[in-house]
């Protein structure tokens, strides 16, 4: 959601300067990923406003009352005069229970025009194009104070009637906008009609057909509020998800079109001081109903594991201009109307903590003792992989996704829909890739396992898999921990003993190496060196003259001695990171080493 | 007859033999033309890096005196989120790129290892236990999401949970505090706590962590929320306590350097590093 600096001086006079804004928000409310200051002079906040929030948070009145809250700050919340109104012959029918307010206002003689200067900053500031000044100004509500706002030209009404209803289904709709695009509506999606057409989806989009022209005199200005599972699910069917039907969906608070209705009458009649307002039409059949909260010090204090006392408390809770009444059991809060995320008492302890300051919280390791064990299946996991290891296998972990297998996903993202039926055949494939890389592994031959869950029919079970190229051995856990011999001992590692296996001989950390994609490239070199040289000689030399391209230790594969010469052959592994190496490149680092070999006094094979 | 080299512990011919530094077993008798090869460490075994992470993280946890608790990997929506607070048709279950399954309707592959924190928190009560206690539960979970270097459909998470009379919020900032100065022991650790949402907790937090030089966002945490506690029977009134999930194959990348997330999954071996 994007803030605007100015916007919210607007409510806060004494705002501080924008640069403290970020870090404010960003521990004690959401957090702010982006902080931009424009050409015009005002600095935009872009705020990850959460489910929780987002009833009242997706405005600037909200964020405003926040900051304002935090700092202790006074805030101008204007309230705006009654406009003198006529009666009204306008009439208003809710026949869907899925609508929970509707407020109509006709406004006769009005011009459309272009919008104040004040008001297109604002809005260009947090990216709204400016269209006209009626479809700006509903705009301009919807970012304040987060009630969205729909303006019907009035001669598109057949009758001074709106009825709002589940549509046809089957029926068709044409969109407003360039694209003029035609939707297909269902029963389960709410529409506002004239009672003879469909006019908007309600809380979502509405339509070609009666939306403001340039040459409009009279408007219809709806301020409503939706049920927001329901708006949810149109705006998910018909993949038209608008700012209108995010704040829907988040549910808002019915009591905010009062205040709505007040600012954009006066607004309208602010552009257009001719205008003629005929008198608001307002049905509210279920009205929202007050809601206290009541909560202690004590209880406050043991969540979060602080010693906060009452005054700190009902400072907080001033500053933020709550209603409350303290007791000697505590405080009882009258919630704001807007904060429909505020229902119990552990809502009030995050309310006051996150204003108290979480990093006050001194952190204290508490004192564990229980009696119960770890799952036997963890235990049993773990004696496995050690089994595995002490008998030379190798951990692999495969892919649990497969092109067959009797339990399908839906719509992956990925072209594998089945889940596998056993590990066996990740194994092979494991195999099969290890082998070809057997020089860069510096290994004679590949041995594999893993322990994991495999999915059938008939549920999903754990399995233990093993083998190499000529063999595989896949049984349940159970199985393979039964077949382990009683005399096989292990322990389970601590951590420091774990993290050991991480550094060299001088206590150095080895990070992950990552490996080139590009193919490596063989060479073997045997030498006759005499009976009592250490061939540790010859390493030295392959591993200078190897360069950097040398990608792994030599890898002795043969020796044997005779007449009191021993002859050594290893293999050299080439690869580099940027390029497919050539042989040509390869034949002058062999022939540079061959070259000292020689001068060294041993004799190449 | 020299006996071929499979698996040096079963091996009983143990004549004619150099033993080296390493341990491995050098042949140096050759009969007939047989030659028989040899390789440093031929048998030496190794896990994965996850599992070696795993296996440090469960340990610093066990430590602290938590017990592993572990649970299934397709599991039914209700464990994976009506008892965690999350309902359907809410916003807050789009946090989640879900795996729903296809003729096997109210199932899902785990989006996080919270579903066994349920079914521990429903046994003990259904066997007349209660609180306090205080579990991790490692494991593999699931997200429909595109992959990238850090992004993977299955992963490994750990997640704890501690309830007790007085279990808060700052014996959950102790206990990671704790946990991270143990795993990148030898660095300058700090967490900082930023408010978030959870439909599963209340308050709910952000943590970020600093090793040293700069802050970063690193695991999700928060009060148990009571509608949870009663999901599972637990007397909201009386016990409190948090929970927390942090990614075991970030951690991997952190503290091994590892590039891609991508690399553990493919039965790679050149990953086998340690």
């Amino acid at each position: 959601m994007l803030i605007s600096y100015n916007w919210l001086k607007s409510y806060i006079p004494e705002i501080p300067e924008a640069s403290k804004i970020a870090d404010l928000v960003t521990f004690h409310v959401c957090e702010v990923e982006s902080v931009k200051e424009t050409d015009k002079g005002d600095t935009i906040f872009d705020l990850n406003v959460l489910p929780d929030r987002a009833h009242d948070l997706y405005s600037h009145i909200g964020v405003a009352r926040e900051i304002a809250g935090l700092l202790g700050l006074k805030i101008t919340e204007k309230s705006f005069p009654e406009i003198l109104s006529t009666d009204t012959d306008l009439q208003i029918d809710i026949e869907t229970q899925n609508c929970r307010r509707y407020m109509g206002r006709v406004v006769k003689n009005i011009k459309v025009g272009p919008s104040p200067k004040w008001m297109t900053d604002l809005l260009e500031g947090i990216g709204q194009r400016s269209i006209n000044n009626i479809v700006d100004v509903t705009n301009f509500i919807m970012f304040d104070l987060g009630q969205p706002i729909h303006a019907f030209d009035l001669k598109e009404l057949s009758d001074k009637k709106i009825v709002v209803r589940q549509a046809g289904d089957d029926e068709k709709f044409e969109l407003v906008g360039s694209e003029k695009a035609v939707v297909t509506l269902k029963n389960t999606d709410m529409v506002i009609t004239d009672d003879l057409k469909t006019l908007a989806i309600a809380g979502v989009k509405g339509g070609q057909g009666s939306g403001i022209k340039s040459d409009t005199k009279e408007i219809l200005i709806e301020v409503a509020n939706f049920d927001p599972v329901s708006v949810r699910k149109t705006a998910r069917r018909l993949s038209l998800q608008t700012d209108a039907s995010k704040r829907y969906e988040n549910e808002i608070s019915p009591i905010v079109c009062n205040l709505a209705m007040d600012k954009i009458s006066y607004l309208i009649k602010e552009m257009c001081p001719e205008a003629i307002f005929e008198e608001t039409v307002d049905v509210y059949p279920r009205p929202q109903t007050e809601r206290k909260i009541s909560f202690s010090q004590s209880y406050v204090s043991t969540m979060l594991g602080i010693n906060i006392t009452n005054e700190e408390i009902e400072k907080i809770l001033k500053d933020y201009n709550y209603q409350f009444v303290s007791s000697k059991d505590g405080f009882e809060v009258t919630v704001p109307s807007t904060r429909i995320d505020l229902n119990i008492p552990c809502d009030m302890v995050e309310e006051i903590g996150r204003a108290y300051g979480y990093e006050k919280i001194v952190p204290e390791v508490p004192k564990i003792n229980q009696v119960i064990k770890d799952n036997p299946i963890w235990t049993k996991i773990y004696q496995a992989k050690q089994k595995l290891i002490s008998d030379g296998y190798k951990e692999v972990m495969t892919y649990v996704f497969k092109d067959k297998g009797e339990v399908e996903i839906l719509a992956a993202a990925s072209d594998k829909n089945f889940l596998r039926t056993n590990l066996t055949d990740g194994i092979k494939e494991s195999i099969l890739l290890n082998q070809k890389n057997l020089p860069l592994l510096g290994l004679d031959n590949i041995k594999v396992f893993e322990v994991g869950a495999i999915f059938s029919k008939s549920g999903e079970e754990i399995r233990v898999a093993y083998g190499d190229s000529k063999n595989i051995i896949e049984t349940t856990l159970d199985k393979f921990c039964e077949s382990i011999p009683s005399d096989f001992s292990y322990k389970e590692l601590s951590q420091e003993e774990i993290s050991k296996i991480y550094v060299n001989e001088n206590s150095q950390m080895q990070f992950f190496k990552p490996w080139s994609v590009y193919p490596f490239i063989t060479r073997d070199i045997a030498v006759w060196i005499p009976e009592e040289t250490d061939k540790e000689k010859l390493v030295e030399v392959y591993k200078e003259l190897g360069t950097d391209l040398l990608t792994t230790e030599p890898k002795l594969f043969d020796s044997f001695t005779k007449e009191k010469r021993t002859s050594y052959a290893y293999r050299l592994v080439f690869q580099a990171k940027d390029k497919t190496l050539t042989d040509e490149e390869i034949n002058k680092i062999m022939e540079d080493i061959t070259d000292r070999v020689k001068s060294l006094g041993f004799e190449v094979r | 007859m020299v006996k071929k080299i499979v698996n040096g512990a079963k091996c009983k011919d143990f004549k004619n033999r150099t033993r080296l530094k390493s341990g491995s077993i050098l042949f140096t008798k050759r009969l007939r033309n047989v030659n028989i090869l040899t390789m440093q460490e031929y048998k030496k075994g190794s896990l994965h890096p996850i599992t070696l992470i795993m296996n440090e993280a469960v340990s610093i946890f066990k430590d602290m005196g938590f017990v592993v608790e572990l649970g299934p990997e397709l599991e039914d929506e209700w464990h994976n989120f009506d008892a965690l607070n999350i309902p359907k048709d809410h916003p807050a279950r789009d946090m989640q790129d879900t795996f729903f399954l296809k003729d096997k309707e109210g199932f899902v592959l785990r989006t996080h290892t919270s579903n066994t924190q349920i079914r521990f928190m429903e046994k003990l009560i259904n066997s007349g236990g209660q609180p306090p206690f205080a579990i991790i539960v490692p494991g593999k979970v699931f997200r429909n999401e595109s992959t990238d270097t850090t992004h993977e459909m299955q992963f490994y998470q750990i997640e704890g949970l501690m309830i007790g009379e007085n279990v808060s919020v700052a014996n959950m900032k102790g206990v990671l505090l704790e946990f991270f100065k143990r795993f990148f022991a030898g660095e300058n650790v700090d967490v900082r706590l930023r408010p978030s949402f959870f439909s599963f907790v209340e308050p709910g937090f952000e943590i970020d962590l600093n090793r040293g030089d700069r802050w970063i966002e690193l695991l999700g945490a928060g009060m148990v929320h009571p509608n949870v506690l009663e999901n599972c029977g637990i007397d909201s009134k009386k016990y409190q306590g948090f929970a927390f999930g942090i990614g075991l194959d970030r951690l991997m990348m952190m503290k091994l350097h590892v590039t891609d997330t991508r690399f553990s999954y493919q039965g790679d071996l050149r990953i086998n590093q340690f």
